[in-house]
């Protein structure tokens, strides 16, 4: 029985994990890449944020309602959606006139 | 001069100065000095070091959420902080003054932890390179002094009040900052995916650009979003009711009146 429960739960989070759509995004020099992120509409997204500069950065957007602090050489994971679609701007507050980016929902 | 800096240390600054002002109107009315701001100050300073020292540690807590969980952690301690100081204001006599000197002491600290860290991570960045700290650091400054003033705006607009609106004015300016944090500590749950996220109940970005400085001002008093989800928008609302109806059920089991026999 235990054995039957545990398999079952290990499907349901295989199965959960399998439902979010996982995007990587990277900061490099304070600029985002991709700058322009492409998801389908009413889908829960999982942003897969590395920063490669030695620099913090902080992910945020006021569309997406959106925001995290990230330290230099390291990642974060913020989720996303579902959202409707249109376009989301996102910049990194520590570099805000360069760091910028859209995620785009079809 | 650094916009970056100018901007993000007045955004953390407006959002804890207001919050600051409000509480020392009410440290003034029971005359409680000052010793315990001092004490607010420093352990929060000291808890906002620590705290960003181990943001690495802490971001790759539950599966790289952690910093959203232990930010909503904080913002849901202001909450009930700033809910029972508002029942001490409103002249419920269980709490003792000792009590309220604890209360304004680990909000204040509460507040500073959520807000500095986020200015303490940032300046980091420029260790090393001394001539971009100082620029960084002197528009930093502009910033600190903006946010101060709208603090102290925010601090003399109460105290020049009539005496029998000050109360009034403390208590629902304490609500919204309360059930905003509350708000706040929810998208960050949802921005975790430890709560639901549906689409937005409404959209008000037409009328108040969250980014504006009005925008900015909304969200350091009570959490504005253009876009809140319905959770988002019934916690807060049932965070605001909160204080009033706690405050009539207190009254009403302790039998007191409206009209209280306290310092005014």
């Amino acid at each position: 029985m235990r054995v039957l429960l545990g398999s079952n739960l290990l499907c349901w989070a295989i199965f959960v994990e399998a439902a979010t759509l996982v995007v990587n995004i990277e900061i490099k020099a304070h600029l985002f890449y991709p700058a322009e992120v492409i998801v389908p509409a009413n889908t829960k997204v999982k942003l897969l944020i590395h920063n490669m500069d030695s620099s913090p950065e902080e992910f945020e957007s006021y569309e997406l309602n959106r925001e995290k602090v990230i330290l230099g050489n390291s990642k974060a994971v913020v989720f996303i959606g579902p959202l409707a679609p249109g376009e989301y701007p996102f910049f990194g507050e520590f570099n805000m006139t360069t760091a910028l980016g859209k995620v785009i929902v079809n | 001069m650094l916009l970056d800096a100018v901007i993000i240390v007045l955004r953390e600054t407006l959002e804890a100065g207001v919050l600051v002002s409000v509480l020392l109107t009410v440290g003034n009315r029971y005359k409680l000095g000052l010793r315990w701001l001092a004490w607010a100050f420093s352990g929060g300073m000291v808890g906002a070091i620590i705290y960003a020292g181990n943001m690495g540690l802490v971001s790759h807590w539950f599966d790289y959420v952690g910093q959203e969980v232990v930010n909503a952690i904080i913002q849901y301690s202001i909450y009930l902080s700033l809910l029972l100081i508002c029942l001490f204001v409103a002249s419920i006599p269980r709490i003792s003054s000792r009590a309220l000197i604890y209360l304004l002491t680990l909000t204040v600290a509460l507040a500073l932890i959520r807000e500095a860290t986020e200015i303490i991570i940032f300046y980091s960045g420029f260790i090393g390179n001394s001539a971009v700290f100082s620029k960084a650091a002197t528009s930093g400054f502009i910033g600190l002094m903006l946010g101060l003033s709208v603090g102290a705006l925010c601090y003399f607009s109460i105290m020049s009040l009539k005496p029998r609106h000050v109360k009034p004015v403390q208590i629902g300016v304490l609500a919204l900052v309360g059930a905003g944090m509350v708000a706040q500590a929810t998208q960050l749950l949802i921005q975790a995916d430890w709560l639901p996220s549906v689409a937005p109940l409404w959209d008000t970005r037409e009328i108040l650009p969250e980014a504006s400085m009005p925008g900015q001002l909304a969200y350091a008093i009570f959490g504005y979003e253009a876009t809140p989800t319905p959770l988002e928008a019934g916690l807060f609302l049932g965070a605001l009711a909160c204080t009033p109806l706690l405050i009539a059920l207190s009254r009403f089991i302790s039998g007191k009146t409206l009209i209280e026999a306290r310092t005014q």
